[in-house]
């Protein structure tokens, strides 16, 4: 009896084994999706993901004819999942091509696992940290996003040009994200003529900042505004206890992090938003026929407005569109598709962000937009006040990669955010020239 | 005597086939399917580690993922940051990892129950707080990526899925056969005086808070293990797996397959990796599915799975056997141990 | 400088407050039925979410306060009536059972008001800050509120153990539980009782503390391990040491913030770690 049992337990065994590993078939294109899509996190991930269907359904799940799968796995923000994930998409599902991830961390961990596995492209999510495109560059990863510092860069320059501040205050997310949304702020603002910013970090997920506002109350004699440098629920209690503790009143409107402004937050937060100041390579508020085309179908698949986070599946998915129609539909030479890829090049009326194209590490040369929280048709946006054309990761240093890459890597302190110490720093890593450049044209060019 | 000799042939012949089928399965199943089973070895120390001390001593660690990640963060160091060559790393992580628990357990050894749970539950957050904090060494909430497998007697586990699926099982093995020797040994013994009733082993002369603090020690030595090989398979490690979550699923994973046998804690991890990863491509309900799974088996089934099966097995088998499974159980029979049924 | 240690004196106590609102109820479950209600954070979080949407149906941030209660409550209720129950006499098993709940309750949260962080706003009359005479600063009405508010809690509370009949019982329960039983009192009901009890505190704390922090998918496990800190410091089962728990927590935590942010949380529990290992019950934890 028992003997039967361990028989039928032993071909059970070999069934499982076997389906996990048997193959799908051919004449397809199999995109697979990742991305947070539970826990807290999950709109990073899902609003990629809609993005990505909402592109799919536009052309029909079907490239020229050939059906295209689409295979979505949930990283639950957890790296170990994310891998695991990456590598069931890869071996167990075949797919062609892998669309994400969402986090910083998790494209940290997604670059370094496409090194290994250079045979399936990756077109990056949302996630920003730059060295996927900068130190860690690898040929199979390319980003139709963005990094934390490209979009910043000029926001550094717009707050003390356009908008006169010498002395700011960050208070940020301790993390790798807003350290190098800081450090694009500050090589901006200083640069341009800005004095110091201070760097206050909290804890990822505190969200009691009333010790905080007790200090900014404190310096708003010294300081000229605050940067919001976090993201998600942060940003809702930041911005409730800055007004609860009257903090509105000594500063003005609060300066943001690409984060801050997000269409999601404009609907839980409302009319606080006002007047935000803020910088992305896309703005919800764009009258483009692209952006409204893409705004309005969105809304009506979904029920709600877009935010940047689905334009990057939404771009994702139509920059592999054109790669395919160059390859026209052979997707199963990794490295020719890899190449098409990095070749694209998106107009105005493709892609809702503006015209973009890929530098040769991977990362867009796109438009910057600075932009402001106002409400036009009865609700709440961004709309642009400032447009630079052509940015790349590299910002103002796109002339000089490899001196921006020698430099040493973002952190929590680095660069300094006073003065004297940052061009110090400067001094030593672009050189006597490039600093003698900037005090003659009091800043970058135009 | 027949009924005993047949029942020891079964045994043989089961264990055999079921040892001759884990060395074969880097040829008869998928590359995938090894990569399941990497995993579940190396998440399976971890729960086997926990499931020692809440069977044997009766005490439920929420930390055990502490010492998991605190070897992984070393190895992830010394290999990445500093690129020590092959031994020094895991030996280091292993002994770091010891010595973090030589520490803890001496503010944990004091305390028993519920208790315990509780400040096992604050260490391991103490322990969290540092990875994300402390960004100089952990590079707070990025992590340490860009680890390697290392290279045994020339063959790269790197490049070799199959390679490192021996290298790991050699040390699994181990690490069962170490536990399941304490257990046998009159050391597990005492430990489950312990568990069953400290006052009467303490008047019985034995060093209570010594035998916590070694049975401590070395379920921690466990975990470690599990940790090197996480980080070298995975290639990364950030605070996420020493949080919270982390040492929930470990519990998770421990009563599921039966705290009281380390098959349990290596089906129970089995079960959850799997689950993990199967059932979240279909439905994004998985921690409801798990939540409720578990409060099934914790209500209904609270020896685990195979807990449950074994005693079955025993039953039908051997009605003269099954007092055992009780005796052994612990906390974790339904039998309160308190008279305070109102 | 010194405007910075009386704000986060302040910002401690106020803090603390919402934190004492919170473990009351814990600690009553834990006292009378030595079962550490794993499920707390999550009640908490639930019972927030739900006064979100009856403030935004109703208007009404006393409603909202109250149906957060309400509703929290009956959870709790069916929690220890149909699982708790029935493995009365293990408490491990107990506790377990109450994670498997928090898990669950978690998720469903999710399903029910999705992933994106909410906050409750705060009602006219509480809104708006009050100038403190001494040290010219201005502090939020609300948060002075919130210690308003854990007064009253803690005099009723108070008024109840000490005064009327069911809260003698309770005390007496806690203290020598077998008497009770023997003593011919309906035991079941009490327990259902205090449970329920606690699950309302939790609710209401949900609400309390989802006005001035943030309602989001993983506050549920925050607020557990903030709640079980303030109950290990400061005493399971002794409502004063509750009190003075929850200050310790909130002070620790105003002033590191403040002052060290980058070691905040660490701070934060090593206290615990001392505590926990030196008098494992607590400063003012009662002898079992």
């Amino acid at each position: 009896m028992a003997r039967k049992r361990i028989i039928q337990l032993m071909v059970a065994f070999f069934v499982v084994a076997w389906a996990c590993g048997s193959a799908h078939g051919v004449d397809e294109i199999r995109i697979g999706v990742i991305g947070p899509t539970t826990g807290w996190a999950t709109i990073f991930g899902q609003d990629v993901l809609d993005g990505v269907k909402l592109a799919l359904s536009q052309k029909d799940y079907k490239f020229k004819g050939t059906p295209i799968k689409l295979f979505t796995e949930d990283t639950k923000a957890d790296v170990e999942v994310m891998r695991t994930k990456m590598d069931s998409l890869k071996n167990r599902d075949k797919v062609h091509l892998i669309i994400g991830p969402s986090l910083g961390h998790e494209g940290m961990a997604a670059v370094d696992w496409a090194a290994r596995n250079p045979e399936v492209p990756i077109l990056v999510g949302y996630s920003a940290p730059e060295d996927m495109t900068m130190r860690k560059a690898t040929y199979s990863l390319v980003r139709p996003g963005w990094t934390g510092a490209q979009v910043i860069f000029d926001f550094g320059k717009y707050c003390a040009k356009d908008l006169g501040y010498k002395k700011i205050i960050m208070v940020g997310q301790d993390y790798a994200y807003p350290w190098d949304q800081a450090a694009g702020f500050i090589r901006g603002f200083l640069e341009n003529g800005g004095e110091k910013v201070e760097r206050i970090w909290s804890p990822v997920e505190a969200v009691d900042f009333s010790s905080i506002m007790a200090r900014l109350a404190g310096m708003s004699k010294e300081y000229n505004a605050v940067l919001c440098n976090m993201g998600g629920a942060q940003v809702v209690a930041f911005f409730k206890q800055w007004q609860q503790f009257g903090l509105d009143k000594l500063y003005p409107q609060i300066l943001g992090q690409a984060n801050v402004p997000l269409v999601p937050m404009l609907a839980e937060m409302g009319d606080t938003l006002l007047g935000v100041y803020s910088s992305l390579h896309y703005y919800d508020g764009d009258p483009s026929p692209a952006n409204v085309k893409f705004r309005e179908s969105y809304n009506k698949a979904y029920g709600h407005y877009p935010s940047v986070i689905s334009v990057q599946g939404y771009d994702a998915v139509n920059v592999a569109f054109k790669a395919m129609e160059a390859l026209n539909g052979k997707v199963d030479d990794p490295k020719a598709f890899i190449a098409a890829i990095r070749n694209v090049k998106m107009t105005a009326d493709e892609s809702p962000r503006g015209p973009f194209y890929f530098d040769k590490y991977g990362n867009p040369v796109q438009n910057i937009y600075i932009k402001k929280v106002v409400k036009q048709d009865g609700r709440l946006m961004n709309i642009a006040v400032k447009t630079y054309k052509d940015v790349s990761q590299f910002g103002p240093y796109a002339d000089m990669p490899e001196k921006y890459m020698a430099a040493p890597a973002t952190t929590r302190d680095y660069p300094p955010g006073d003065k004297a110490s940052y061009f110090k720093e400067i001094e030593k890593y672009f050189g006597k020239d490039y600093v003698d450049k900037l005090e003659k044209n009091k800043g970058w060019p135009d | 005597m027949t009924k005993e000799r047949g029942y020891r042939f079964r045994r043989a012949l089961l264990s055999t086939l079921v040892g001759g089928i884990v060395i074969a399965i880097p040829w008869i199943t998928s590359e995938y399917f090894v990569m399941m089973s990497v995993r579940v070895m190396f998440f399976g120390m971890l729960t086997m580690s926990l499931t020692f001390l809440a069977g044997e001593l009766g005490a439920v660690s929420l930390m055990q993922a502490s010492f998991f990640g605190i070897s992984g963060y070393t190895v992830a160091l010394l290999e990445s940051r500093y690129g020590f060559p092959f031994p020094i790393p895991p030996l280091a992580g292993l002994a770091i990892a010891v010595l973090a628990a030589a520490l803890f357990g001496l503010l944990v050894v004091r305390v028993r129950g519920i208790y315990f749970l509780m400040l096992t539950l604050v260490l391991g957050q103490l322990v969290w707080a540092l990875a994300c904090q402390w960004s100089s060494i952990t590079r707070g909430d990025t992590g340490i990526t860009n680890i390697y497998a290392p290279t045994v007697f020339g063959i790269s586990t790197e490049k070799s899925k199959t390679a490192f699926y021996f290298f790991q099982l050699i040390f699994f093995c181990g690490a069962a056969s170490f536990l399941a020797a304490l257990k046998r040994s009159p050391f597990g013994l005492m430990l489950r005086g312990v568990r069953d009733s400290e006052s009467r082993m303490a008047m019985l002369g034995f060093r209570v808070h010594l035998l916590r603090y070694a049975a401590f020690v070395f379920a921690s030595l466990v975990a470690a293990l599990g940790g090197v090989f996480f980080t070298y398979f995975t290639g990364l490690i950030n605070p996420n797996t020493v949080s919270l979550p982390a040492n929930v699923e470990a519990l998770l994973a421990a009563i599921l397959g039966g705290i009281n046998s380390l098959l349990g804690a290596v089906v129970g991890t089995a079960i959850l990796k799997t689950l993990d990863v199967v059932l979240s491509g279909i439905t994004e309900r998985y921690m409801l599915i798990m939540g409720v799974l578990f409060m099934l088996v914790i209500m209904f089934a609270p020896q685990g799975i195979v807990g449950t099966l074994m005693k079955y097995w025993n039953n039908r088998l051997f009605p003269s056997r099954n007092r055992e499974p009780e005796r052994r159980a612990g906390g974790f029979s339904k039998k309160p141990d308190v008279v305070r049924n109102p | 400088m010194s405007t910075l240690i009386v704000m986060s004196l302040l910002n401690g106590l106020t803090l603390g407050a919402l934190l004492f609102i919170t473990a009351s109820g814990l600690t009553l479950s834990f006292s009378l039925m030595r079962v550490v209600n794993l499920t707390h954070g999550a009640f908490y979080m639930a019972g927030g979410f739900i006064g979100l949407s009856v403030l935004k149906f109703s208007g009404s941030w006393l409603l909202a306060m109250l149906a957060g209660g309400v509703v929290t409550a009956a959870l709790a209720f069916i929690e220890e009536r149909f699982l708790l129950r029935w493995a009365r006499g293990n408490d491990l098993i107990e506790t377990l059972i109450s994670l498997s709940v928090a898990i669950i309750v978690g998720d469903l949260v999710l399903v029910v008001w999705g992933g994106y962080p909410r906050t409750i706003s705060i009602p006219e009359a509480l809104s708006g800050a009050v100038s403190i005479p001494l040290i010219h600063t201005i502090y939020p009405v609300y948060r002075i509120f919130t210690v308003g508010l854990a007064l009253v809690i803690i005099g009723a509370l108070w008024v109840f153990l000490k005064k009327t009949r069911l809260g003698v019982t309770i005390r007496a329960g806690v203290d020598n539980f077998e008497m009770v039983s023997a003593l011919g009192i309906n035991v079941k009901r009490l327990f259902s009782f205090v449970f329920t009890l606690s699950g309302f505190l939790a609710g209401v704390s949900g609400v309390v503390g989802g006005t001035f922090l943030v309602l989001v998918v993983g506050e549920d496990w925050r607020i557990l391990t903030l709640t079980l800190i303030v109950i290990i410091i400061g005493g399971m089962g002794s409502l004063g040491g509750t009190i003075v728990g929850a200050l310790i927590t909130g002070l620790i935590h105003s002033f590191s913030t403040a002052f060290i942010p980058q070691f905040s949380l660490f701070v934060l529990f090593l206290p615990v770690a001392i505590v926990l290992s030196i008098r494992p019950r607590g400063l003012f934890g009662k002898e079992r």
